[in-house]
């Protein structure tokens, strides 16, 4: 039995949500797609491709206070920043959802990010499924499909009646009331196919061309800005900085990202990532090696945001094809 | 022979006869439509050069990484301006540089995967159509440059509005800011080995993303092109949030126009307004 929304069921739907809860959905703002608070039901986008910023900054803020410290009558007070708004994000795509449960993995492995489990307690993720596939997507190559419900709590699929309604977790079911549902005959489209990328065995490859003079040559054209790092939804490096006013501390956490020239700075002076290509090659390594052996999936959701958005075009698809391509280390040399 | 034939002859010529150990051009992105930069080492690599109206990246910026190598740099005439603002800072060696200048027939806006028919705003009022410095020139010069003056229409525009708009609209641009620095790496004028920003002791910006310290972020360093910008575009270009940074950059560069008839890069020896001084300029304080 399939169940359907029509549209505009729907949009009564997310209007009423918006006056009791925050609203988070894509919106157009300077030619862009945004997720953005969102005030009335208009200015929601129900047709683009991706939105130009994935939605991590719901979970993972750019920039959050983590707690103040406060001395009082001679004793200090650490008071912890909590988060208390209860936030919808609507119109993720499957490969944003797929992305926020990678971050999981560092955030809730224990000790859990505290600040970061009450984002995700707290927010609930209604998805809508990609009907077209854009040329930079590879999702299918990486684990997740244009019409996966796996991470979400509901995931939405157009059809010309409406919306096919998938609702996936108790979560999805108490946001959504039966009586908007309707049972329906029509089939979900089938979903779009991006164009494969060979990432089958990428880890092994990676491990053993760590040297490779490959990376070199890619490095010659990166700018290193932090584009990839900050349109990427699996990415979650932060730096943390205390603010002091009048007496009252406050530390704050706020994006950063493998790039950034001091990164790895330590105590005494001593960089080992000085280097650009070091640092472009550490984007890969994390991607393609070291969070697969942390965390078994390949840091990468084939969203194609980095791709769209590098300046230089450093291609990720290009980049496991040809990692692929380069021998054992014994060859390459 | 088309501006690509020309640029892989000699690209290969200057290879193989080892003057440059690497030429800084342009190749054909992953998306099959638009450009992307190319670094060529070896003679047979030379024919994935090309060059046609989606290269759009300024390449100049690359020459601080290769500062004392020998280098070969497709330029166009905007670009070449900035070869000389680096000569002129002594950032680079003139005999360390060989100029491919390409004469420029305008470039359309290109971004991923999407070409567009129109040339990009900057080149519809482009006054330089053949580069300002080269040491081969690919193309035919046009007769004649043609004698527009100067207008910054778009910012003759916004002088209009009053100071409360264009806060307005400063802000809401600057909130949309991630601090991705892509406007500082792609940009041939950014390349303080320590940037203030990245500065912790003093400390000049915080590091929140956040309206207060997205507007420090980027006032200053449009202070720190003031006089310096060569109005390539690059800065706006590559914003991941459409930020038209180009705007602030250029009011200063019209600033500087007006106050001291210097635009940066036109040549690579009248000193800069801001590493001279003469007895007779007014400070603009008390008078």
């Amino acid at each position: 039995m399939t169940q359907l929304i029509s549209k505009k069921d729907l949009l009564a739907w997310l209007g009423g949500l918006l006056k009791e809860r925050l609203l988070v959905a894509p919106t157009r703002v300077e030619d862009l797609i945004l997720f953005r608070k969102v005030d009335q039901v208009e200015e929601i986008v129900l047709d683009f491709d991706n939105t130009a910023l994935s939605p991590k900054e719901w979970f993972f803020p750019t920039t959050e206070t983590l707690f103040f410290v406060e001395r009082k009558d001679g004793q200090v007070e650490l008071t912890p920043a909590t988060v208390e708004q209860e936030v919808v994000v609507f119109g993720l795509r499957p490969c944003d959802a797929s992305g926020i449960a990678m971050m999981d993995s560092p955030f809730l492995a224990e000790p859990a990010d505290t600040l970061y489990q009450q984002h995700r307690e707290k927010t609930t993720l209604v998805g809508l499924s990609c009907l077209t596939a854009c040329p930079e997507c590879f999702c299918t190559s990486m684990g997740s499909a244009p019409n996966d419900p796996t991470h979400l709590d509901v995931l939405l699929t157009e059809v010309e009646e409406g919306y096919i309604v998938q609702i996936v977790t108790e979560k999805g079911k108490a946001l959504l009331p039966d009586e908007l549902l309707s049972t329906t005959e029509v089939s979900p489209p089938s979903p779009p196919s991006p164009s494969p990328v060979p990432s089958e065995g990428i880890v092994n490859k990676m491990r053993q061309n760590f040297d490779a003079p490959y990376w070199s040559r890619v490095a010659d054209r990166c700018i290193h800005c932090n584009i990839c790092a900050y349109v990427c939804p699996t990415c979650y490096c932060f730096d943390v900085r205390d603010y002091t006013d009048k007496g009252k501390i406050e530390r704050v956490r706020s994006w950063e990202s493998c790039q950034s020239p001091g990164f790895t700075r330590i105590a005494g002076g001593y960089d080992p990532r000085s280097t650009k290509g070091a640092r472009m090659r550490q984007r890969f390594y994390h991607k393609l090696l070291y969070f697969p052996e942390g965390f078994g999936a390949l840091h990468c959701v084939g969203c194609g945001r980095c791709v769209r958005s590098c300046p230089v075009n450093i291609d990720i698809r290009e980049i496991i094809q040809d990692v692929q391509k380069l021998g054992a280390p014994s060859e390459a040399r | 022979m088309n501006s690509t034939e020309q640029i892989c002859n000699k690209a290969k010529e200057l290879l193989e006869s080892k003057a440059v150990e690497c030429v800084i051009g342009y190749e054909r992105a992953t998306d099959g439509l638009t450009a992307r930069p190319l670094f060529v080492y070896e003679p047979a690599e030379a024919d994935k050069l090309i060059f046609d109206q989606t290269c759009t990246h300024n390449l100049v910026r690359y020459l601080l990484d290769r500062r004392d190598k020998a280098t070969a740099i497709v330029v166009k005439p905007c670009d070449s301006r900035a070869i000389n603002l680096l000569l002129n800072e002594n950032q680079i060696q003139r005999d360390k540089v060989f100029v491919i200048g390409v004469v420029c027939p305008g470039i359309v806006g290109a971004s991923w995967n999407q070409t567009s028919e129109k040339l990009q705003d900057a080149c519809q009022s482009c006054q330089q159509h053949t580069p300002v410095i080269y040491d081969f020139l690919v193309g035919e010069p046009p007769t004649s440059e043609p004698a527009i003056p100067e207008t910054y229409p778009d910012i003759a525009e916004m002088e209009t509005k009053s100071i409360t708009e264009r806060r307005a609209f400063w802000a809401e641009h600057f909130s949309r800011c991630i601090r991705c620095y892509a406007c500082r790496q792609v940009c041939p004028g950014c390349y303080c080995s320590e940037c203030f920003v990245e500065r912790l002791d003093p400390l000049w910006v915080g590091i929140r993303i956040a309206p207060g310290e997205n507007e420090m972020w980027n006032t200053i360093r449009a202070f720190h092109l003031a006089g310096r910008c060569i109005s390539c575009y690059q800065c706006e270009r590559v914003c991941p949030v459409n930020i038209p940074l180009s705007l602030l950059n250029r009011k200063l560069e019209k600033e500087v126009l007006e106050l001291f008839n210097f635009q940066a890069g036109i040549d690579a020896e009248t000193p800069p307004p801001f590493s001279t001084f003469e007895k007779e300029e007014k400070l603009g304080v008390g008078e």
